[in-house]
């Protein structure tokens, strides 16, 4: 009886909004969220969560998406692999949203792929990965390989000197791949294998003090760096451990490919001071638009009452993932459809603004033309910039490092779908 | 700007700072007037003329200039027109937002980092008004390395340390070396900074950079004092010298004899070098393996009440710990403790605190929830474990997921205790710390009433009871001890680990049943021997070298989990099984 009740109170209820949606001639284009808010990647993956709404908020006060306002659902794959999927197929095939935002680890985006090629639908993917991989139902709007590993091993060997490389990660593909493709290029810049370690940890792995002492021996003849794939909360005990033992960045600097402003705020930052990690994008970045973006990602989330409030800051993917929504807005637009073919053609090649300035999309590979930087460690926990690449980089989906045949892959993206312009 | 007229008077002024320069003692500094004309010859577009600025100002010694290097080498120096249209040299390294989040840069006097003041307060533009003069790469290194000269000179006994190692290491300052002997010659400077400086000249002459003594002789005899100074940089260096060796005789520069007796003279050095790494690594790892220990000790503690002593499968133990950590983080928020101004003071206040706000949950955690299911351990796992994402997730809801404590300032750095082993002051505060809350406890629980009524209770409850103890509040008791205990460990987590809402599931909760169950539920002293017993196993593992096969920490761990697995099959019960009448209740 009761349960008849509120099934008639909750239809009337429908048909009531839906009446008043009509009557104001308000249409919604639905977007999907699809980032772990629980669990342990929630530490990264909640502020991307973040920004995408502040997108939405943005573009819905200006007057949508073609008229239409845009309405995100959020749901929470809770740092298990499989759910992403799962999550994903909901996403597609029972709220039918129009495009998906999300996916932080490389493992949880392999989950959920087969969903987006078997459904043709669209993901993009906002976080720097190992590369290898182009599917035409995802775009990569964070750095390729060659964005983001390799520049910084330039710059340690030519800038810094550095004739001996420790590469440290936590055991899983990103780390194990990167690696590979770091060792590859190294070996090809003429370094010798005995000056190349690498070393995993497990994930969540909290006693470094071994790996330190190892790390002390290696750099006693002053010409050695860390290159570091250490991911989420494994790196605190790490920099912790690494200061204690009396290192600083002149005896072994830390070039790190997970750390990033977001993730200094849990850190003790002093002991960091002179450390450096490799991004496409910093909150330093020294551009009006990017002072402008800072300012209303604080704003909003004094607004939303978001924990950290006015000390949160952005970062790398932070950025991705908030000018991944305008991507898909300004393709939208430029097709006049929310068709997911439509729209895939139209994102080849476009160009676009970003808060970190002027990108493009790759005319045929899926990812994204961005600037190089690499940031020193400053004592507020941001990054002064001390490299900038010359203009934008551009992607390569596979790694010539990796496939020294060159029988890799090609592109088979592209305005014709088959990789040709 | 005509860059042209801008240009000649500073190279004017250099050559008259030049002739001031040459041939004073490294103490003297330039008045600073004249150096702020000079630094701005650094922003002229000119490489020659910075490259000749930056060496004659090394050359000068002053400390002062050190940070400036380091700032101008960053590019976090600028030009800054001020209203008037001057363009003033001018420093910024870190920006700051106002309550409306618009960014600024205050700005700092180049040189002895004072505000910059203008109209009596520190200028702060718009960071987009500064003129980037960052130089580059060439005049990048030539800073770098003059920045390591510089800091022979500072007053700080860290950056000296640093900058006298610095001037041993690749590429080499052989200019350093008469300021090098000067400080070992000085009796009044730190005996380790003197021996460091010797280590530094003998390691330039080791590498042949020095002029008049880079013969391949000079630089053995370089390599036997090292070798007397147990230096561990040279031995890392050898396998380099050994490989021009073998060049140098490939392509017949030297002749098999020589090569011959150098040969057997690295041997002799590389023996004693060999020898004293050994035996510092013998003494690491034994120190890692105690602090680990240490560490696996503090966090089984409280599970060894809990868990060991009632029974009760606790899965909240690590948000117990947790929770002990987030008051650490509420302390030193209260006092204001920043890495800018610290008040060391509040990790010694949280202490007590972490210990009454965790035994304060624990109390409602047995009074709400584990007071119904004694005597039903699956229940009580699930129960617990379901308290457990509570609390995380409540956590997460007031804090985030990004929260940072910041060590006291105490914490950070080591003690050198002999040469070459640092003790970091974190690991020994922890073990200190442990030590305490081990003998805490068993203070408790051998010396008190309180105590020998929680032995009467755990071991036959029903006798206790009908001899009058009250066993409920024993039970409350016995749970907020071990909940407190908890919360102390995730105190002194904080020192050297992060501070996540669920540092508890992933970090601690298999670690400490691991030490429980292999000492032997119900025996604290069980928890002594298996948390040391398994850091200093894990610690000698983990070095392991088979060939080229290195155990590291991943196959630590697994060799470790085999380890155990294989232990409890022949012990069950642990390390220090229960005996006697106790043994069948169990």
């Amino acid at each position: 009886m009761y349960i008849m009740k509120s099934n008639k109170f909750k239809l009337a209820l429908t048909a009531l909004l839906g009446l008043t949606l009509s009557m104001s001639g308000l249409h919604a284009v639905k977007i999907g969220v699809l980032h772990s808010l629980s669990g342990t990647m929630a530490i990264s993956e909640t502020s991307l969560r973040d920004v995408v709404m502040m997108a939405v908020e943005e573009i819905n006060e200006s007057g949508g998406v073609l008229g239409e306002q845009v309405e995100a659902v959020v749901v929470d794959p809770a740092s298990d692999w499989p759910l992403f999927a799962e999550k994903a197929k909901q996403l597609i095939t029972e709220d039918k949203v129009a495009v998906t935002f999300g996916c932080w680890t490389s493992v949880s985006r392999k989950s959920c792929l087969p969903v987006f090629e078997e459904n043709n639908a669209l993901l993009f993917y906002p976080v720097q990965y190992e590369g290898e991989e182009q599917s035409l139902n995802v775009f990569y709007t964070a750095a390729s390989p060659n964005q983001q590993l390799v520049p910084a091993a330039k710059y340690m060997a030519e800038e810094m000197g550095c004739k001996k490389f420790y590469l440290l990660g936590t055991d899983y593909v990103f780390p194990r791949t990167a690696n590979k493709v770091l060792k590859a290029y190294l070996k090809a810049q003429g370094v010798p294998d005995e000056n190349v370690m690498e070393e995993y940890t497990p994930f969540h792995h909290q006693d470094y003090q071994t790996i330190v002492a190892k790390v002390k021996e290696f750099a006693a003849t002053g010409d050695a760096c860390i290159l570091s794939t250490i991911n989420g909360d494994s790196n605190v005990p790490f920099y912790k451990e690494f200061a204690n033992q009396g290192l600083t960045s002149d005896d072994c600097p830390i070039m790190a490919f997970s750390v990033s402003e977001d993730e200094l705020r849990a850190m003790d930052v002093p002991p960091l001071v002179g450390h450096l990690a490799a991004w496409n994008y910093f909150q330093s970045v020294k551009t009006p638009e990017n002072a402008a973006f800072v300012k209303s990602f604080k704003k909003y989330c004094v607004k939303a009452g978001l924990p950290g409030g006015a000390k949160r800051v952005t970062c790398d993917p932070i950025e991705a993932a908030y000018f991944g929504v305008y991507v898909w807005k300004k393709a939208v637009e430029k097709c006049g459809s929310f068709d997911v073919d439509k729209v895939r053609k139209a994102v080849y090649g476009l160009e676009f603004d970003a808060p970190g300035g002027k990108k493009s999309m790759h005319p045929t590979n899926q990812h994204t033309l961005k600037p190089v930087y690499v940031g020193e460690i400053l004592k507020n926990g941001m990054f002064k910039i001390v490299y900038s690449s010359d203009g934008l980089v551009s992607p390569d989906s596979y790694s010539s490092y990796l496939w020294p045949d060159g029988n890799y892959p090609k592109p088979t993206g592209g305005p014709n779908g088959d990789g040709s312009l | 700007m005509n860059r042209f007229h801008s240009v000649i008077p500073f190279v004017f002024l250099i050559f008259a700072c030049f002739s001031n320069l040459f041939g004073q003692a490294s103490e003297q500094q330039i008045n600073e007037s004249e150096l702020l004309s000079l630094l701005k010859s650094l922003a002229v577009d000119d490489d020659e003329v910075r490259a000749n600025v930056i060496t004659s100002l090394a050359k000068s010694g002053d400390p002062q200039l050190e940070r400036f290097f380091e700032l101008y080498r960053q590019g976090s120096v600028y030009n800054w027109p001020d209203e008037s249209g001057k363009v003033r040299i001018v420093v910024n390294e870190e920006t700051v937002m106002d309550d409306d989040f618009n960014e600024f840069a205050p700005l700092f006097e180049p040189i002895n980092g004072k505000p910059f003041i203008v109209n009596g307060k520190q200028a702060k533009p718009d960071l987009l008004d500064l003129e980037d003069i960052s130089p580059g790469r060439k005049i990048r290194t030539l800073v770098n390395s003059s920045k390591f000269l510089l800091r022979l000179f500072s007053k700080d006994k860290d950056v000296r340390i640093s900058g006298i190692k610095k001037c041993g290491d690749p590429p080499f300052l052989p200019e350093a070396v008469p300021f090098l002997k000067e400080i070992i010659d000085d009796p009044s400077v730190d005996e380790k900074i003197r021996w460091l400086s010797k280590e530094s000249i003998s390691l330039i002459r080791f590498s042949g950079k020095l002029e008049g003594e880079s013969s391949l002789s000079d630089r053995i005899n370089a390599l036997q004092e090292l070798g007397e100074l147990n230096s561990l940089r040279a031995n890392a260096r050898i396998k380099n010298f050994q490989n021009e060796l073998n060049e140098l005789y490939a392509d017949g520069e030297i002749t098999a004899g020589v090569k011959r007796k150098f040969d057997s003279e690295i041997t002799k050095v590389k023996g004693v070098l060999q020898g004293h790494k050994d035996s510092v690594e013998l003494a690491g790892n034994l120190f890692r393996g105690f602090s680990y220990g240490s560490v696996l000790i503090l966090m089984a503690l409280g599970l060894a009440i809990t868990f060991g002593l009632m029974g009760v499968i606790n899965m909240a133990h690590g948000e117990l710990m947790m929770i002990g950590a987030y008051v650490t983080y509420e302390v030193q928020m209260y006092f204001g403790h920043t890495p800018d101004t610290p008040i060391d003071s509040y990790y010694f206040a949280a202490l007590p605190l972490a210990f009454l706000v965790s035994a304060l949950v624990g109390l409602v955690m047995e009074g709400v929830v584990v007071r119904h299911l004694y005597n039903r351990p699956l229940e009580s796992l699930l129960a617990t474990w379901g308290v457990g994402l509570l609390l995380i997730q409540l956590i997460r809801i007031r804090y985030g997921d990004n929260i940072g404590v910041n060590s006291p300032t105490w914490a950070r750095g080591g003690y050198e205790i002999a040469q070459d082993i640092v003790l970091p002051y974190a690991r020994l505060y922890l073990i200190g710390l442990c030590v305490a809350a081990v003998s805490f406890v068993y203070f408790i629980l051998r010396r008190t009433r309180q105590g020998m009524l929680i032995r009467a209770t755990m071991q036959n409850r029903d006798m206790a009871r009908s001899l009058g103890v009250r066993t409920r509040n024993v039970d409350r008791f016995t749970f907020a001890l071990g909940s407190g205990i908890a919360g102390v460990a995730g105190y002194g987590w904080t020192i050297i680990g992060g501070v996540t809402p669920d540092m508890g599931q992933t970090n601690f909760i298999v670690d400490s049943f691991l030490v429980v169950v292999t000492g032997g539920v119900g025996e604290l002293a069980g928890v002594l021997f298996s948390g040391l017993g398994i850091g200093v196993l894990s610690k000698a593992i983990e070095p392991m070298e088979f060939g080229d096969f290195v155990v590291g920490p991943v196959w630590g761990k697994v060799l470790l989990l085999v380890f155990i697995v294989a232990f409890i099959q022949f012990r069950p019960s642990g390390l220090f099984a229960p005996k006697g009448r106790l043994a069948d209740k169990k």
